[in-house]
């Protein structure tokens, strides 16, 4: 479901190792980024490259194991038939887009096993909205909606990057989730168009996501030697308020017109510009929650830890000392 | 009861509990891949119960989100074995070994009934039952078979369950008529005919077959009598449903 | 313990502070096999992924719901990766054929293999078997089953391959796996993909609320 933008972790050493690369090695494989043909695993690439995309891809997957989370506290409680069943849907498709993207990683030379460890030790990063809480069903269709349009616009930009591995697993990702944007879209209308009850419940949540939806596509990017290495190699596609804003001429119109509000007065758009403006998030709140001090970081951690040692002896039963793991080819 | 409703209840009911109970170990479950294949099954389990419930309203029953998300324990006809809490992975799987092997079999069966919109369903749904079971025989030969660790959980589970999943099997006073009507061949001869393909499989296993002559079926599910956990899955189900009844969610 | 608003999790018992870090053996990952995947009859098998497993027959259920449940297919694969063999990947307007090593021109085999009636049975008492071939016309694209040849190793397979199939242009890359490391979906299995166009609650044109929305905003003028 969700982009890699929202976690945003450049390095913050000054050096980019490429002084150490061989200078025509080099010089190829940024031609073949320029001619517009994608890198495969069997290609050569510098550090810097291989480095960056495993951590972006690792995160993705995490993001997408961990965002399962939140709409799965509503998969016993969805309510008919129609919403149990593509709840049930939904949040295995996030799971399913976890195994792809964790497959795409492994390509670059890093284990599923040693991503889940590092995961579930806290030493990695998933996107930042999902150690808030869905305390409704109706939190859990704002993020179906609303989380995974943010997460579309992100993906389909980084589906254009130079990793093939990453840009196969996004095309059937975004393919999937056509059906979680109108699925999310049709539970919010149904429940903004609904009974009082109802059209109170979706504003509450709404007003509860929205400052966290502001921060989904990250921080103002700052532009470092790193972000110019890292557009110029298709690693990083778009800049974050790029994203942020074709977002919000996407969909505030469509929150609007079914009479729903966002908690920002400021929020319009400014037609000269063609740009919205809007509240700053505070982001001093969103590094302490991605630093761990959230309403649900420890439980969303402990969750995946439950899950992945409940379900140790399954795995030790079935391992056979004659498969020898090999990465995955592509 | 009409032979017709108390047979698709019993259905019914069953498909929709167990596909709900399967339906929490959707994100938990011991391998990414086993996640996302055991969500189907449940995902199919539902679909096949709002099917079944469909056949009830055509026949005069309510709606079907109304059937499934207003009654209460003592309004169901699942066996009890579907309503047990999904515990840990060796149950949830037996479970799953033991309910589809009569699943299957039981729609073959159907597939002949002479209630033509029933057997219908059943004939739809052959391929989906077939990966379910082929599903479950793998898991019980590649676990049955590997470590000590494993085969001791897999035969604890199996002792565990087994007198459960002979309340499958529980008969209504509806049966003679569901036999001679033809609607379906009844509950003794699916039992024996899951008894020879479970013991097939099991065979294939280091695991024992208890002698079932010794134990108990646990019954009383097909008349309305539940375990504990029946009424809290319920009321969980329908915690939202119940927010507001007359709401389009 | 840890209070979520999810009532499975508060069945799960979560403790409130981690324990001790999580560590695995080194073996406590499966292999993985690599998946194809058949839209339609006729249609060439198209590589969709891998998945995790410790046997084939396990990968094949894998493979099924991670690759299949949500679009149409009529057949499937499945491949241990070890047991393919991989050219190297050349540019997008080029052909990976023409980067193979050169061999002695005593072991080059003779092309056109395809309809080889008389010399087959011969030949596979001398030890040699069928392979399928998979081709990657671009980057960033998914490789695509192109046919089979038969032969004695994976390199002289891929010679083989080269004078049957090497007209095609681009081949960015081939695969190359022994025809008995393949586990293939059977025939008369095929209906197990038979509901999947008929989940309709998977497909995003089952969610249609414009009317709706016209509605409310009729309303509430």
């Amino acid at each position: 479901m969700y982009g890699s933008a929202s976690t945003h972790d450049l390095p913050t050493t000054a050096t980019t190792g490429l002084e150490n690369e061989d200078p025509i090695l080099l010089a190829e494989f940024e031609a073949r980024i320029a001619r517009g043909e994608k890198i495969e695993p069997g290609d050569w690439m510098p550090a810097l490259y291989r480095k960056q995309l495993t951590r972006m891809i690792e995160q993705h997957a995490h993001s997408e194991i961990i965002g399962s989370l939140p709409e799965g506290t509503w998969i016993t409680r969805a309510p008919g038939f129609r919403r149990k069943m593509a709840q049930m849907a939904k949040v295995q498709d996030e799971v399913g887009h976890a195994q792809l993207l964790y497959s795409a990683a492994e390509t670059l030379g890093k284990t599923r096993e040693q991503m889940l460890i590092d995961l579930i030790n806290g030493k990695s990063k998933y996107s930042n909205v999902f150690n808030y809480p869905t305390p409704t069903w109706a939190d859990s269709n704002v993020i179906s909606w609303l989380i995974d349009a943010g997460a579309i616009v992100n993906q389909l930009a980084n589906a254009k990057g130079s990793y093939g591995p990453y840009c196969r697993a996004l095309d059937r990702i975004c393919a999937e989730e056509a059906f979680h944007l109108k699925y999310g879209h049709d539970a919010v209308v149904h429940m903004a168009t609904g009974t009082p009850i109802q059209r109170a419940m979706m504003q509450a949540a709404l007003n509860r996501w929205w400052p966290a939806i502001m921060t989904f596509f990250g921080p103002s990017d700052k532009m470092s030697v790193h972000t110019e290495i890292l557009m110029r190699w298709k690693v990083k596609m778009a800049s974050n308020d790029e994203c942020r804003n074709q977002f919000l001429d996407m969909y505030v119109p469509k929150i609007w017109e079914i009479g729903l509000t966002l908690p920002d007065e400021k929020l319009a758009k400014n037609e000269e510009t063609g740009r919205w403006e809007f509240t700053e998030p505070d982001w001093e709140d969103f590094k302490r929650v991605i630093n761990g001090d959230g309403p649900c970081n420890a439980e969303r951690i402990a969750v995946r830890r439950a899950a992945e040692e409940n379900g140790a002896w399954v795995r030790r039963a079935l391992l056979t000392p004659k498969t020898q793991y090999v990465r995955p080819l592509a | 009861m009409d032979p017709k409703l108390d047979l698709l209840y019993r259905l019914a009911d069953d498909q929709l509990i167990l596909g709900h109970r399967n339906s929490e170990w959707n994100g938990l479950g011991p391998i990414l891949e086993e996640d996302i294949a055991f969500s189907s099954m449940a995902q199919d389990k539902l679909g096949h119960s709002l099917q079944l419930y469909n056949l009830l309203h055509n026949l005069g029953e309510a709606e079907p989100d109304t059937v499934a998300f207003t009654r209460n324990a003592p309004q169901f006809h699942c066996c009890q074995l579907v309503e047990l809490p999904i515990g840990e992975y060796d149950f949830s799987l037996t479970r799953h070994f033991l309910f589809d092997h009569a699943e299957l079999l039981r729609f073959e069966a159907l597939a002949t009934s002479s209630y033509e919109p029933l057997a219908q369903v059943a004939r739809k749904l052959r391929g989906e039952l077939k990966y379910h079971a082929l599903h479950a025989n793998t898991w019980m030969k590649r676990l049955g078979t590997a470590t000590e660790e494993a085969i001791e959980r897999m035969q604890g589970a199996l002792n565990f369950t087994l007198p459960y999943a002979l309340g499958i099997f529980e008969t209504t006073e509806a049966e003679p008529e569901i036999i001679s009507s033809g609607l379906f061949i009844g509950e003794a001869e699916l039992k024996s005919r899951w008894l020879e393909s479970i013991t097939k499989i099991l065979a294939q296993t280091a695991l024992d077959m208890p002698d079932l002559n010794l134990l108990t079926p646990v019954n009383g599910g097909r008349y309305g009598q539940h375990t504990e956990h029946l009424q809290p899955l319920l009321d969980e189900m329908a915690e939202v449903f119940r927010l507001d009844p007359t709401a389009d969610w | 313990m840890i209070q979520s608003f999810d009532p499975r999790m508060n069945r799960l018992g979560l403790p409130d502070a981690p324990v001790t870090a999580a560590t695995k053996t080194a073996l406590d990952q499966f292999g993985t096999y690599e998946v194809f995947h058949q839209k339609k009859d006729g249609a060439p098998y198209v590589y969709v992924g891998p998945v995790h497993a410790p046997e084939a027959d396990v990968a094949f259920l894998f493979a099924k719901e991670q690759f299949s449940r949500r679009f149409a297919c009529t057949g499937m694969w499945v491949v241990p990766t070890a047991a393919i063999t991989v050219t190297d990947y050349v540019g997008d307007q080029e052909s990976a054929y023409d980067f193979l090593p050169l061999l002695p021109k005593s072991v080059a085999p003779a092309p056109g293999n395809a309809d080889d009636t008389a010399g087959e049975a011969a030949a596979y008492a001398a030890g040699e078997e069928d392979y399928d071939i998979f081709h990657l016309k671009k980057r960033g694209k998914a490789h695509q089953h192109v046919g089979k040849v038969r032969a004695s190793s994976p390199a002289a397979a891929l010679q083989v391959a080269k004078a049957v199939f090497g007209e095609q242009r681009p081949v960015v890359n081939v695969w190359t796996t022994r025809s008995a490391d393949v586990l293939r979906s059977d025939e008369e299995d095929r209906d197990i993909w038979s509901t999947t166009p008929e989940k309709k609650y998977r497909d995003a044109i089952s969610y249609k609320v414009q009317d709706r929305i016209e509605k409310f905003k009729a309303e509430n003028k």
